[in-house]
């Protein structure tokens, strides 16, 4: 895939650019909505009081991190893997989905701390969802660690690609010891987040609303983050073959050889 | 594959005993970190008995990074790599070999590691069974992990901070697992029954399953990566 | 300001920076991408 000759990017077309930015739209509007109806038309719990109202935003949030951005990323890498299925596309859509996904796996650690802090009296414990999330961010920083490593594309997308995998067996594996960890220790208290028994009318709407908004946003980034990717190969590439020809014109120039002179 | 298995192993373990880095020079590390370990959590002994089963894997997981650092640097001088490469060697056979190689060298220093921990802290081993069982499987999987991800850092001049980065997470049920079995095996822990143990050894063995295939699967492609 | 505040605050205000930052990187790609090989400065 290499420029030499080619001045530019083909730019979106025009559906593509119609769907993202109705995408976007969609996002901002649906965020906008779930806000005010967290923030203000829905009302407290019994049990939770106002601090239900961050069930709008951790679970959606965290379900985007966990399951959506990450479940892209492996499939996408693992598609790229598969010879038969081999194309820039998978490795561009991973590398997007990472970095959109590290963002929401960060942000779900936080408000999952801001949220348990007054509900439990804590910052942080050990079970099973935080251990799990804690180390797929920490997993995801290493993806994006490899990444930044100079390399052709097709080893970086190899390298990369590997680690997606691993990742996506390991989080699993964590998750599972950790909550085997807590039942088989006495005495160890489950931590749950517990609303009232029945979530139902206008939180109910909200909760769903709230999945769907952090959703759309996801897919705008994903959008978003792969043109950046795409253009950003291509502003490599170009940088390279500008450097290149001019190394090249070096060689070619009818300058008089001096004694000892460069060599071609 | 197993016979390249076997040939690769071998290769690796010949020059560490010609070389022997890793008996002067990781396993040194290791029992230094048990002594270092003391220094943090004494000068009674009752609490360093306490955590000494977690204290263990600790010092093993980063002895293993070390171990699969220095299988990988074996092969770095003057295109090695390419050499391995080109030889016509089953890849499988290569990673098994390798991982062969470095699983031997922990047993190695877990052996001294046991006997450091039993010395130093006073720790009372209830079951050897138990213990070499759960070394053995977890050994098995940190070889793999490592293993594989050594083959992804070769040749990266970042090689030496991204390993670790990269692995140790990884690892991360093997030390839960591990340190989990050991409490029961030396009758520490909370709820220790005698069988206590025996769910955590499973999970090792998973462990070192998944990553053995993931393993034999993966390491030929990885090995096309410049 | 309550705990509720401050989580959807700062969810959304990461998630606008973010939103921002690749907007603006793309929007100096497309720019720098369309540029005529030989004037971008390697």
């Amino acid at each position: 895939m290499s420029s030499s000759g080619e001045s530019a990017v083909a730019p979106w077309s025009p559906v593509a650019t119609w769907v993202v930015r109705g995408l976007g739209i969609a996002a901002a509007v649906a965020l906008a909505a779930t806000v005010w109806l967290g923030l203000w038309v829905t009302p407290p719990d019994q049990v939770q009081h106002n601090l239900v109202r961050l069930v709008y935003v951790h679970p959606p949030i965290a379900w985007v991190a966990l399951y959506l951005a990450f479940g892209v990323a492996a499939v996408s890498s693992a598609l790229w893997l598969w010879p038969r299925t081999r194309s820039r596309f998978w490795d561009r859509l991973a590398a997007s989905a990472v970095e959109v996904g590290t963002v929401f796996t960060a942000l779900t650690l936080v408000t999952g701390s801001i949220w348990g802090r007054p509900t439990w009296g804590l910052w942080w414990t050990w079970d099973a969802r935080l251990t799990s999330t804690a180390l797929l961010l920490v997993l995801l920083l290493g993806y994006l660690a490899v990444r930044r490593v100079p390399a052709d594309p097709d080893s970086r997308a190899r390298r990369c690609a590997v680690v997606a995998l691993v990742a996506a067996v390991d989080v699993p594996i964590v998750h599972f010891s950790v909550d085997w960890w807590h039942t088989l220790h006495q005495g160890a208290t489950v931590l749950n987040a517990n609303l009232s028994p029945t979530i139902h009318g206008s939180m109910a709407w909200t909760l769903l609303l709230g999945f769907v908004a952090f959703t759309l946003l996801f897919a705008w980034m994903l959008a978003i983050r792969y043109r950046v990717e795409v253009l950003s190969e291509h502003v490599q590439d170009t940088e390279l073959d500008v450097a290149l020809h001019e190394r090249w014109a070096e060689g070619t120039d009818p300058v008089p050889a001096e004694p000892g002179g460069a060599l071609v | 594959m197993w016979r390249d298995t076997v040939l690769v192993a071998g290769k690796d373990l010949r020059i560490e005993l010609r070389s022997r880095v890793v008996m002067h020079q990781v396993v040194p590390v290791a029992v230094l970190m048990l002594v270092l370990f003391a220094f943090a959590l004494g000068p009674d002994r009752a609490p360093m008995a306490q955590a000494a089963p977690g204290l263990f894997w600790v010092a093993v997981l980063f002895a293993s990074v070390l171990a699969v650092q220095r299988s990988f640097a074996l092969e770095a001088p003057d295109g090695a790599r390419d050499g391995l490469r080109l030889s016509g060697l089953d890849p499988a056979g290569v990673f098994l070999g390798k991982t062969a190689a470095v699983a031997l060298q922990l047993v190695v220093l877990e052996v001294v590691l046991t006997a450091g921990v039993v010395v130093l802290y006073g720790s009372h081993v209830r079951s050897y069974g138990s213990i070499v069982v759960a070394a053995l499987a977890g050994t098995a999987g940190l070889a793999a992990a490592g293993t594989l991800y050594g083959a992804l850092a070769a040749g990266l001049r970042v090689r030496e901070t991204l390993l670790p980065f990269l692995f140790l997470p990884v690892a991360a049920p093997v030390l839960l697992a591990g340190t989990r079995a050991w409490q029961a095996a030396l009758g520490l822990g909370a709820g220790n029954v005698g069988s206590a143990g025996d769910p955590w050894v499973r999970l090792l063995l998973v462990f070192a399953a998944v990553y053995l295939a993931l393993g034999v699967v993966i390491f030929g492609p990885l090995q096309e990566a410049s | 300001m309550s705990y509720i505040d401050a989580g959807y605050a700062i969810a959304f205000g990461v998630l606008a920076a973010y939103a921002a930052l690749l907007w603006r990187r793309r929007q100096r790609l497309e720019r720098s991408a369309s540029r005529p090989q030989g004037h971008s400065a390697p």
